[in-house]
């Protein structure tokens, strides 16, 4: 079969059992790949009375269908487990060397279970797996053990955890060469099985049905892409580029724990600041020719030394506006220190500016702290990332994620605690893109706006199916995520970047899957593969226990409106939630408390 | 003068979608570890193209002396490999101080893409042209290479 590697890989760390299985054409057909196959796989595998750190948790790594092959922006893989941030099913995704060289190798998918007595490295060279003694490398951070795992092991690509992950902070990330799964606490159930790394050299083929096809259309679609206006400013500004029209323009970047939704100081976290200062030359993920990550360093003065591949929108907000951290130095080093220790730097930024709000309220002291934590302290982000990262003093706490930490500080903290899910939120403050605040509320991994990316059809007006889209209001959301969600889905399916949106919307698809495999789909049988795998992780959350409170929004985003900018007294009441939220259930075919419906599931073939 | 592929790491993203359109062209199917070129990725700073540079830099021809059956030779310019004669012996894929060279029935190397290389094609940034170059153009990659 064309585009696969043709098997799929299971290994138990407890027994050491390995076996194969065939990836079979209907499984491609029904779940494509990444995305849609990981959660069909982790399903059939996983039994729902399993918690996230026990050592039968599945975790299932899977490459996209279009994932290792010359498709632009095509090269992303994922890891899907249950979280232990948010007890749901989550996965992340990120754009290393590893889901190609995977594929390489021969495999479609891997699904781990078990834990190993010691640390360990699983190594996959093509037909020859094998468990490998992790000691040497347990401690190390995620750059030095990939460098010594990749020269010891004799492979191409590993994807490992940091000491985070080893000593389970919650939201412990999987990096492969300074690309991460961030989200969700992933890394954290690597820890858990003692698995330091994933370590990957593949050589076999990858067929493609009509080459010359491929190369055609990757030729006019590069031509596209490179005279568009996102590539100019993505490939130039990284992700970060309309920081300040989100800011200014439409008065939605959460700032001081979500206070406040303009950032005043933000002239140097804005790209166009810093990119022509710091950058030394664009990064791309694997196989992608739009290169949005910036080779970022520092030179001098106190952060010298500092060099990563960022900083990312996300986390200039996180580390960023909501710490009120003005200082890009600090800012970019607090993002290599959560990078090489492996922790997410949304959820840290937003339990370090949670934090920051309990000691400007008087609930938490500097002395309670060890240290001046407080809004607008560039070093204490740097230093709290650090604590955060190594389990160390209140990072210890904030380690569990916001959700946690709340309810160990008790005195009605929670009020003050964002999250969804028990998932710190990204950077969208949602009072002022509603549809995106519905967003938040469905997505199965939590607070997260990827699932369904309805912020930029909010914030823009318009995208794909839709026209004079009005942010402020809560009619008509519920279809519009409901599409979104399906269509983002079949971007992690087919691993292709979902910042390739605006250039390449589903049937775009149709002709690079009809080269590739051979096959002839529709618009409609492609965006039913992605509502088929959102059935399929509903169904999970259901049976896990998920019910309609767990959607709720923050309080604070339901009871405190917008304070300033220009959504000014934005506010998504509680009758709002719950509308947009019926709504949702019925473009979705759910009951009232989210569990899919007969009739939705026969139509869907999962039942 | 002829043109042939020269290498600008700085401009490098580390995207590899020449390793990959190059093996597509050339094998009719996608694998890095058959493209006639590579992106060497020794740490977060780096990202290196290593290309075939026709034997510009060696005064002492690497691959084409390293040839115990005369297999290869330049034509128009070009260091050509006759799959007739090679009994892929291995000596110059170990003669290449770039690594790329790959083995299997016969030798392969960098054809310049019969003077339209897709690797230049698809290159999003500049780090790969095709243009004349002298031999101090590939200086700063001949400590690069390394096996993996």
């Amino acid at each position: 079969m064309h585009a696969v590697g043709g098997k799929i890989l299971y290994v138990d760390l407890t027994t050491g059992e390995m076996r194969t299985e065939e990836t079979t054409p209907d499984l491609v057909k029904e779940y494509l790949g990444g995305d849609g196959l990981a959660v069909k796989l982790f399903t059939d595998n996983m039994d729902p009375s399993v918690q996230p750190l026990d050592a039968s948790n599945v975790l299932v790594f899977a490459p996209g269908l279009f994932t290792g092959l010359p498709v632009p922006t095509g090269g992303k893989c994922l890891f899907l487990s249950r979280s232990p941030l948010t007890g749901t099913i989550a996965e992340s995704v990120m754009g290393g060397n590893i889901g190609a060289e995977f594929k390489m190798a021969g495999y479609d998918a891997l699904v781990i279970t078990g834990r190993s007595e010691f640390p360990c490295v699983l190594r996959v060279w093509d037909d020859v797996i094998d468990i490998k003694g992790g000691s040497p490398y347990w401690g190390m951070v995620t750059r030095d053990a990939q460098e010594a795992i990749r020269r010891d092991l004799r492979v191409s690509s590993v994807a490992c955890i940091g000491p985070a992950g080893e000593k389970l902070v919650r939201y412990a990330t999987i990096d492969c060469e300074d690309r991460q799964c961030g989200r969700a606490g992933l890394g954290t159930v690597m820890g858990s099985k003692n698995l330091k790394a994933i370590a990957v050299r593949g050589t076999k083929d990858l067929t493609i049905a009509d080459p010359e096809e491929l190369i055609r259309l990757d030729l006019e679609l590069q031509n596209t892409m490179e005279n568009s206006g996102a590539f100019m400013d993505d490939t130039k500004y990284g992700t970060g580029e309309f920081l300040n029209w989100v800011n200014e323009e439409r008065g939605v970047f959460p700032t001081r724990n979500w206070q406040e939704s303009v950032f005043e100081d933000r002239k140097e976290i804005d790209p166009y600041y810093w990119a022509p200062r710091y950058t030394l030359r664009s990064k791309g993920c694997f196989g992608c020719t739009k290169a949005c990550g910036k080779l970022f360093v520092v030179q001098e003065g106190k952060y010298s030394g500092t060099k990563l591949d960022g900083i990312e929108y996300e986390t200039l907000y996180s580390l960023g506006g909501e710490c009120s951290n003005p200082d890009i130095e600090a800012l970019a080093r607090a993002n290599e220190v959560c990078d090489l220790l492996g922790i997410d730097t949304i959820s840290a930024g937003v339990c370090i500016g949670f934090t920051m709000e309990l000691v400007e309220r008087g609930i938490l002291s500097t002395d309670d702290l060890g240290m001046e934590c407080r809004f607008g302290n560039p070093d204490a982000v740097v230093e709290m990332s650090e604590m955060i990262g190594r389990r160390e003093g209140f990072g210890k706490l904030l380690g569990e994620g916001v959700m946690r930490a709340a309810s160990e500080i008790g005195n009605d903290v929670e009020r003050y605690a964002m999250h969804v899910k028990g998932m710190e939120p990204p950077a969208y403050d949602v009072r002022g893109i509603k549809g995106m605040g519905l967003g938040f509320m469905t997505s199965p991994r939590g607070a997260c706006h990827l699932r369904s990316g309805v912020y930029a059809l909010n914030l823009v007006g318009k995208f794909w199916r839709w026209d004079n889209v009005d942010r402020f209001a809560a009619e008509g959301k519920g279809e519009q995520v409901k599409a979104m969600e399906d269509f983002m889905t079949v971007y992690d399916s087919l691993g292709v970047c979902k910042f390739s949106r605006g250039f390449f919307l589903i049937e775009g698809y149709i002709p690079f899957i009809r080269a590739i495999l051979d096959e002839e789909m529709s618009e409609e049988e492609i965006l039913q593969v992605g509502e088929r795998v959102n059935n399929l992780k509903q169904l999970f959350n259901y049976s896990v226990g998920v019910r309609r409170e767990d959607f709720y929004l923050p309080r604070r985003l339901t009871e405190e409106p917008i304070k300033d900018g220009v959504a000014k007294g934005a506010i998504i009441t509680e009758k709002e939630m719950h509308r947009m939220l019926d709504d949702y259930l019925d473009a979705r075919g759910w009951d009232n408390d989210g569990k899919p419906g007969e009739s939705k599931l026969r139509e869907l073939r999962l039942a | 003068m002829v043109a042939v592929l020269v290498s600008y790491p700085e401009n490098c993203t580390g995207c590899r979608f020449c390793e990959m359109i190059c093996s597509l062209y050339h094998e009719g199917a996608v694998n890095t570890k058959k493209a006639r070129l590579r992106v060497q990725k020794p740490d977060i700073m780096n990202d290196i193209p290593l290309v075939c540079t026709q034997c510009i830099t060696c005064g002492d021809r690497c691959c084409i002396d390293s040839c115990p059956e005369d297999a290869i030779s330049v034509v128009d310019g070009v260091v050509t490999i006759d799959g007739g004669l090679c009994t892929a012996c291995g000596n110059c894929k170990k003669a290449c101080p770039y690594g790329v060279i790959w083995i299997d029935k016969t030798a392969h190397k960098c054809d310049l893409c019969g003077g339209d290389p897709m690797c230049v094609k698809f290159c999003p940034s500049g780090a790969l042209r095709f243009e004349e170059a002298d031999k101090d153009s590939y200086a700063s990659l001949l400590t690069a290479w390394r096996d993996d």
